[in-house]
């Protein structure tokens, strides 16, 4: 296809600048993006076996509420009840809760014994997985302005420049598009086939990364649009207006686990319950968030949809699916959630969006490493302003990566020490990753560039080892591995660390016995 | 290809066209949504109908934005977005002030 070419220097402006700017702090939420499809099996990893109570069958659930509720005061206002196998069966906060995300909460777990006995215990929560997730939203930068993340704030930013680039790289694309969409060419220089393998990788993600821009934006600034929208609605109410409760209630009038199971069973066919969160429940205000999973659905996070009810009178005030045929804007609303958060084709449609989140964070990466190029065969000498950039490309990218991946390392050996870890693993975070920035602005970036790459490697292999090392020697008191989740987490550990060896390998080759200058 | 003179090629005008088409291009949007929220399918208080708005005023708007540097100049692209706001809005209250 033919575009004048005044229009294609535009456009080839356009995105090289914002590739620039944004490309950073997009490769964080990307690849920690990829990391938040296995949230929860990376908290459940990092979490000790101890911490979780045994199951005990679905009739004996109101024994344990009724029994739960009736000793501690806590449970009977709120308490989460989990049909998962390998959570205990009844938890609420000791300390704190509710959805921020609080480094402290401790939680108490409940179970019954054999001859209906309440065992509880008490444990400090393990916030791995929010913390991976918190990064994949702020890209790590800290602060809030208003009850709003300062980081999601200047993802959305980015992510309005990241819509820009990804039009403007279509059009740059448009007139060898045909030519040379499937065209590698390994045989012409290592930059031709960055170059290819970031249009490749583009063009055939282009309608995620779409989705994901979009996506993104309105994650950020839907107060703002909703601020806005409410002049066009005028004096019509935007959202149903609630009439104040008047009735108390009390725990004991709770109907029992049956009416909840039997209730979804009716109003949302086909659908599995995997927990329910009850809150206020001694109030006027009571409310149960219930978690349902169905794998052959479209869910609204990979883990499920969501349906909040009033726990005494079983009225549904919200729900993530459609609960009758003339609602149509709820499943295409709830259709969007699905496409950013992959909650649709089960565990293989997470597997699939943990790749795209990858490929999405090489083509930043590889983005900003063929500028870099480019600039290089421009000028004679690395000028300060491509050294800069250089170095903040390896740091960022690659020391987020790695003091991710140390932090995760670490995990296991922290309970050790105590089991409060959530500081520490901020902390960890942190130190890695400033030291990784500043290493690759001392070091300059293509030697920084093998280091940590190795550090990578050794990092992701440590992770496994630990586990046999655990396995093998019980007596040093690290944690014996889970079952299913660990071998997610750990298999996921094994292949990167090969992946880091090779490209650790290919960036020493490239670096003594590439051109000089070379980054 | 034929060339172009300098004053047929597109100048950059990179503060005009983006200033335009950030705050035109989100006029136009919540024109374009506020038509579609009072008579697009469901009338205005079809449930979760306000949220599925919300949702379309960003494609729309991001659009229009990455659109706007094919303007000649700068001062093209804020007349055009103008006028386009101009019918979408006069179209808009017309239908409100009918019904």
């Amino acid at each position: 296809m033919r575009v004048r070419g005044d229009i294609l220097r535009t456009y080839q402006s356009i995105h090289t600048w914002i590739g620039i700017i944004a490309g950073l702090v997009l490769f964080i939420g990307f690849y920690a993006g990829s990391l938040t499809m296995f949230k929860h099996e990376i908290t459940q990893w990092a979490t000790p076996a101890s911490h979780q109570l045994s199951q005990i069958p679905i009739e004996k659930f109101d024994k344990l509420i009724q029994q739960a509720s009736s000793k501690f005061a806590k449970a009977e206002q709120d308490f989460t009840v989990n049909f998962n196998e390998h959570l205990s069966p009844l938890t609420w906060f000791e300390r704190s809760g509710g959805r921020e995300l609080a480094l402290n909460n401790v939680m108490r777990h409940a179970t019954l014994s054999e001859d209906d006995q309440l065992i509880t215990q008490v444990n400090p929560t393990n916030e791995l997985g929010e913390l991976i997730d918190m990064l994949h939203r702020t890209a790590g930068i800290p602060g809030k302005a208003g009850h709003e993340d300062i980081g999601v704030l200047i993802l959305g930013i980015a992510s309005v420049l990241y819509f820009l680039a990804l039009v403007s790289g279509v059009v740059i694309l448009l007139p060898t598009l045909v030519k040379s969409f499937f065209a590698l060419r390994p045989n012409k220089g290592s930059n031709r086939l960055w170059l290819d393998s970031h249009n490749l990788v583009g063009i055939i993600s282009l309608p995620f990364h779409l989705i994901i821009a979009w996506t993104v934006i309105v994650f950020a600034f839907h107060d703002f649009f909703y601020g806005g929208l409410s002049l066009i609605y005028g004096d019509e109410p935007m959202f149903e207006i609630r009439s104040k409760p008047s009735i108390e209630y009390t725990v004991e009038q709770l109907p029992s686990i049956s009416t909840y199971l039997n209730k979804i069973d009716d109003i949302a066919e086909g659908y599995k319950i995997e927990s329910m969160a009850f809150s206020n429940l001694s109030s006027a205000n009571p409310s149960v968030g219930i978690t349902i999973i169905n794998q052959h659905e479209m869910m609204r996070v990979s883990s499920g949809d969501f349906i909040y009810m009033n726990p005494y009178t079983l009225n549904v005030n919200y729900s993530s699916i459609p609960l009758s045929d003339e609602d149509v804007y709820t499943p295409i609303v709830a259709g969007i959630f699905s496409l950013h958060f992959g909650g649709y084709a089960g565990d293989f449609g997470r597997w699939v969006y943990f790749i795209l989140g990858l490929l999405g964070a090489f083509i930043f990466y590889s983005g900003n490493l063929l500028w870099l190029e480019k600039r290089r065969k421009k000028q004679s000498q690395q000028s300060q302003s491509s050294r800069i950039m250089a170095s903040l490309t390896i740091g960022v990218c690659l020391g987020s990566m790695m003091a991710v991946v140390v932090t995760l390392l670490v995990s296991k050996w922290l309970y050790l020490f105590g089991s409060e870890v959530n500081t520490y693993y901020l902390w960890c975070y942190y130190v890695c990753f400033f030291s990784a920035l500043l290493y690759s602005f001392l070091r300059g970036a293509a030697k920084s560039a093998i280091d940590l790459q190795l550090i990578l490697f050794v990092t992701c292999l440590l992770i496994p080892l630990t586990s046999v090392v655990a396995l093998l020697f019980p007596s040093i008191g690290l944690l014996r591995p889970l079952i299913f989740s660990s071998f997610v987490v750990e298999g996921i550990a094994l292949l990167f660390s090969a992946v880091f060896f090779y490209c650790f390998l290919k960036t020493r080759k490239r670096a003594y016995q590439g051109e000089r200058n070379s980054i | 290809m034929v060339r172009l003179s300098v004053n047929e090629k597109i100048q950059p005008h990179w503060w005009s066209k983006t200033l335009a088409g950030l705050l035109l291009g989100l006029m136009l949007a919540y024109g374009i949504v506020g038509i579609f929220a009072w008579y697009g399918y469901g009338g205005i208080d079809a449930p979760v109908k306000v949220q599925f708005n919300m949702w379309m005023i960003c494609p729309i708007w991001i659009l229009v934005l990455s659109f706007s540097y094919l303007f000649k100049t700068g001062f093209n692209a804020v007349v055009y977005l103008l006028s386009v706001n101009a019918v979408v809005y006069c179209a808009f209250f017309i239908l409100r002030w009918l019904s």
